[in-house]
């Protein structure tokens, strides 16, 4: 195992079992990167990978010098980097990913702690309403009664007739307008679905922090670049479809299930 | 099945466990235990008796899938319906869930009336 240097690079090391080639795959001081690099060997048997090279090299035309090819254009991007001052900022960037890390994962513990406030607010409104509207429903019971009282013989005066009927006619909105607070509230509810998706989202692209702030330089040389981009593909975010423009291999509503699992037979 | 069939909800989003509990008491069903994970779930289907189970997919320690593929390997609780409630839109997810035993999937997010007619749907059939 190497040791982080100033980069927070892992200095590679020559650990016998590995090539016996001078191990450089991995630098720390890049004012000392040779015009030459080696393929690092990360894991697998050192038979296989050499193999490997080796077929590799001899597929690609003129392949013998693939890695002094590699190792040139190492030292090109980082002459680049180095006269464009994108090394320091490179650096930067790899030093304020825990910064990033931590503000993400503050904007999720908030927006989920907003959400509960939320969701115990509905609660709330919602036992409230339902107490008013259970005594609402026994008013309008006793005073049903009452206007068939006072409809039997002039039981009461004009106004009072009125009034009965007036007081009526809310308590049986009221209930209707109980109904609709409700409907209401469950929006609410369901908006607070938020939290799941955007802290699903952003729980990913705190791993990806966290990967991008091992592996940042370092993919910079990497010298299998085949190897690199199955290493993305398997790495890729899962969680939910933030673009589902374009891409056939996800459905965009519940629609889309359906009709999918009913191709299916389900 | 039971006229207030009991419900074990798995999501390791407490607001989303909160979501579907309170719409599951909107629809009707009163009678339901949470879990954050797949294992926790296991454990508590393994010690007590449920009716249905719904469940996210994206989980720690075990997701939506091993636990599904769990309860349908298990003799005593491999009739249990099982709702898929996920982010995942992925056409290979929702085939995987099928293939797996899933009784029904939904993408969130979701409205009230979709979960009471996949809910419905699955009793209806599990009788």
């Amino acid at each position: 195992m190497g040791h982080s240097d100033g980069f927070g690079l892992q200095q590679a090391t020559d650990s016998g079992t590995r090539s016996s080639k001078p191990a450089v795959a991995v630098w720390g001081d890049m004012s000392k990167l040779p015009a030459t690099i080696e393929a690092p060997m990360e894991s697998g048997s050192n038979q296989e990978r050499t193999n490997g090279a080796d077929a590799t090299a001899a597929e690609v035309p003129g392949g013998g010098d693939i890695y002094h090819r590699i190792g040139q254009l190492t030292r090109t991007l980082h002459d680049a980097l180095r006269e464009l001052g994108y090394h320091e900022t490179l650096a930067d960037a790899r030093s304020n990913l825990p910064d990033a890390r931590d503000r993400l994962a503050y904007i999720a513990r908030l927006t989920g702690d907003a959400a509960e406030r939320v969701l115990n607010s509905v609660d709330r409104a919602r036992s409230v309403q339902d107490e008013m509207s259970g005594r609402a429903q026994g008013l309008q019971t006793r005073w049903a009664a009452v206007a068939a009282y006072t409809a039997k013989g002039e039981r009461a005066t004009p106004a009072g007739e009125a009034l009965v009927a007036d007081t009526c006619a809310f308590l049986d909105a009221l209930g209707k307008q109980a109904t609709q607070t409700n409907e209401i509230l469950t929006e609410i509810m369901m908006a607070q679905d938020f939290h799941d998706l955007t802290g699903q989202v952003i729980r990913k692209v705190v791993e990806l922090a966290q990967t991008l702030e091992d592996q940042l330089l370092k993919l910079l040389i990497e010298a299998h670049p085949v190897e690199t981009r199955k290493s993305a593909e398997s790495g890729k975010l899962e969680g939910p479809v933030v673009n589902a423009e374009g891409r056939s291999d996800v459905v965009t509503d519940q629609a889309g299930v359906d009709d999918l699992l009913a191709s299916l037979g389900f | 099945m039971t006229s207030d069939p009991r419900f074990l909800i798995v999501d390791d989003f407490s607001t989303m466990r909160r979501i579907v509990r309170n719409l599951l008491k909107e629809i009707g069903f009163n009678n339901a235990e949470e879990a954050e994970d797949g294992v926790v779930a296991l454990n508590l289907l393994k010690s007590s008796k449920f009716d249905f189970v719904v469940s996210d997919i994206n989980m720690p320690n075990m997701d939506g899938f091993a636990l599904l593929k769990s309860v349908r390997a298990d003799e005593s609780l491999k009739g249990i319906p099982f709702l898929m409630v996920t982010a995942e839109a992925k056409k290979e997810d929702i085939v995987n869930a099928a293939q797996n035993g899933a009784n029904g999937y939904i993408v969130k997010p979701f409205t009230k009336a979709t979960l009471e007619e996949k809910v419905q749907k699955i009793l209806q059939k599990h009788g």
